[in-house]
């Protein structure tokens, strides 16, 4: 349990540093950091495949890829543009609305059995693909129409064009 | 399923095309393809099927009305594609290929049976939309609306997602039966995780449908895409956007409807006016449509307030009539572009003279738009209004008429400028399938004016 509220620290900490840091690269530094406490929350939780992924995929491409893009924009404060007060008190307001719901309804639920898992193995690889192959099939094999489109508009925006055609 | 598949099979076809630089077959395949899906959709009526697949999907009534009216749209506005794409790069198989492939997202939106189908069927539809809305790739403003529509987008599907999971936490269920069973069995009590996740569906799925106040990417994605596109997005994908609202609504949370009723009125009220009032203003037709586009999910919105068992014929006839006169708006639009090169009221200038035709059937259009009666747009407005009416909500009614009568004040400017404006343009050609799609369409919107009973005798779809 201590475990838990440790890592839960270090996950909200992490994640407030991201958006404070002033320099865009650190933050996304951050955010890895908190990607990995998650992963850390996915080993408590007894979800081995999922921290796998969350690491691998998450932590490991995504962000790098991420920090890569940050350090070929080179962004830096000169070029941030200025936003003016008023949006940052309405962007606070309606920010802390949705917080105060959630914590709220967080607040006001029943407490289950803490850390006790009805199925300790839910989160194994092996209940995870019965699942996914089972009564998920049908939205896995879906999700090959959504990839397969992303993959043709990804070579469809990057290619060059070999004459420029007059545009509309 | 077969439409599902037809649909999924059919872009990958054309890829193939495209790679034998087969370009002259692109439009008749996709046509065929087209037709022998929507036959297949045809055929699924009142066939009473049970949910499929683990209860995944359930092509009932209601999916078969939306998906007959989606395919037909996208039919009509792939026959404006002749010539359109051709202009952009040579790529054209592929713009072909994502625009089906998003339809094949907006097939499993109307005919999901389960929120995981629901969240699929959106990102195929949304992802897909992104690409489109960025294919100008040497157009500044189009790849800004690219850009946006994704930040937006994502963020939207963000809130619309963590809905979903503490709506499965509440009721350890994706399946709309399941969740429906759930809210019975625990009346009058306000379950924290179940309420706040109905609220964040809310906002997830008004985002995607364009209403206010979450509307604020609508009109600069729908300026910046190619035009072809934007008449894609505001018919097709918001059609699509309020049945799969509408099916989650009617099936899963009808029972609470106390509880988001309120929240959804103000909405609609918001949508109405902002829409409305901001359109007047405008001075680029393409931008009026944009705007119009959200007054009129405000009027779809009415059927999910005064959610009853005819709400799912009064979203079917009311975006069936707004579908074909968009696409008539954006295909006249289409044309006067390519001639002028500026989609301003300006260039609509003595349209009555250049191409009777073509003023003809848009000023057909506008009066659907406004819902003038003996038009489609008329019928449209009076299921919604008639619904609001017999749900009591006065009140709500009479702001929407006070807001029909300020849509008419734009939408008649168009009509002036081509009748009673002159201008020293020469005639328009109008090539053989706009003269096709045009004619279709405003004989449509016709005869379900004059004729509303061939839309309103089919039973009820929820």
């Amino acid at each position: 349990m201590n475990t838990f509220y440790f890592i839960a620290f270090l996950s909200i900490f992490f994640s407030l540093l991201v958006i404070f840091a002033k320099n865009p690269v650190h933050s996304v530094l951050y955010l890895i950091i908190t990607f990995f406490t998650f992963t850390i929350h996915y080993v408590i939780l007894n979800a081995q495949f999922l921290a796998i992924v969350n690491f691998i995929v998450y932590m490991g491409a995504i962000l790098v890829l991420f920090l890569f893009v940050m350090m070929m924009l080179n962004l830096n404060k000169e070029s941030e543009p200025n936003k003016s007060n008023l949006i940052k008190i309405v962007g606070v307001i309606g920010g802390g609305c949705l917080m105060v719901t959630l914590v709220a309804a967080v607040k006001g639920l029943a407490k289950s059995q803490p850390v006790v898992l009805q199925n300790p193995d839910l989160g194994s690889v092996q209940n995870l693909g019965k699942v996914l192959f089972g009564e998920f099939l049908l939205p896995f094999e879906v999700s090959s129409i959504l990839l397969l489109s992303a993959m043709v508009g990804a070579v469809l925006l990057a290619t060059k064009d070999p004459k420029q055609p007059k545009t509309v | 399923m077969t439409t599902l598949i037809i649909i999924a099979v059919l872009p990958i076809v054309l890829l193939y095309l495209g790679l034998f630089k087969a370009n002259k077959l692109l439009l008749p395949v996709t046509i065929i393809g087209l037709l022998a899906a929507l036959g297949t959709a045809i055929m699924k009526w009142n066939s009473y099927d049970a949910p499929i697949y683990h209860d995944m999907m359930l092509f009932d009534n209601f999916s078969v009305a939306f998906s007959g009216i989606t395919i037909v749209s996208t039919l009509l506005i792939l026959m404006l594609s002749k010539g359109y794409f051709e202009k952009i790069s040579h790529n054209v198989a592929e713009y072909f290929a994502i625009i089906l492939f998003s339809l094949a997202g907006i097939i499993v939106m109307v005919s999901y049976y389960n929120l995981t189908m629901l969240f699929v069927g959106l990102e195929i539809m949304s992802v897909s939309l992104y690409i489109l809305a960025g294919i100008n790739k040497k157009d500044f403003a189009s790849n800004e609306a690219s850009l946006k529509y994704f930040l937006m987008g994502a963020f939207s599907t963000g809130f619309l997602l963590f809905g979903i999971a503490l709506i499965y936490g509440a009721t350890h269920s994706f399946n709309l039966a399941a969740i429906r069973d759930w809210v019975t069995a625990h009346p009058r009590n306000m379950d924290p995780l179940f309420h706040t996740g109905v609220v964040l569906i809310i906002i997830g799925l008004c985002f995607k449908v364009g209403a206010a106040p979450f509307h604020f990417w609508t009109p600069d994605v729908y300026e910046g895409s190619p035009t072809l596109i934007t008449a894609f997005m505001s018919t097709v994908v918001k059609t699509a956007g309020f049945a799969a609202f509408l099916r989650l609504f009617s099936v899963s949370f009808i029972s609470i409807a106390d509880f988001w009723m309120p929240t959804l009125m103000v909405i609609t009220v918001i949508t109405l006016f902002v829409g409305n009032l901001t359109a007047l203003y405008q001075h680029s037709f393409k931008r009026m449509l944009a705007f119009s586009s959200i007054s009129h999910a405000g009027y779809l919105l009415f059927a999910i307030v005064a959610l009853s068992a005819a709400s799912g014929n009064a979203v079917f006839i009311y975006a069936t009539a707004y579908s074909i006169a968009s696409i008539i708006a954006f295909a006249v639009l289409l044309l006067v572009q390519q001639q002028l090169g500026s989609d301003s009221f300006e260039s609509f200038n003595g349209l009555g003279r250049r191409n009777p035709f073509l003023a003809l059937v848009l000023t057909i259009a506008m009066l659907s738009l406004a819902g003038i009666p003996l038009t489609a747009g008329f019928m449209g407005k009076f299921f919604m209004f008639y619904g609001a009416l017999s749900r009591f909500q006065v009140w709500l009614v009479i702001l929407a008429v006070v807001n029909a009568i300020i849509s008419i004040f734009y939408y008649f400017r168009v009509i002036i400028a081509m009748y009673f404006r002159s201008s020293e343009q020469t005639a328009l050609e109008v090539p053989g399938y706009y003269q096709f799609v045009l004619g279709f369409s405003a004989l449509a919107t016709l005869v379900i004016g004059i004729y509303p009973a061939i839309v309103t005798n089919l039973p009820n779809l929820i």
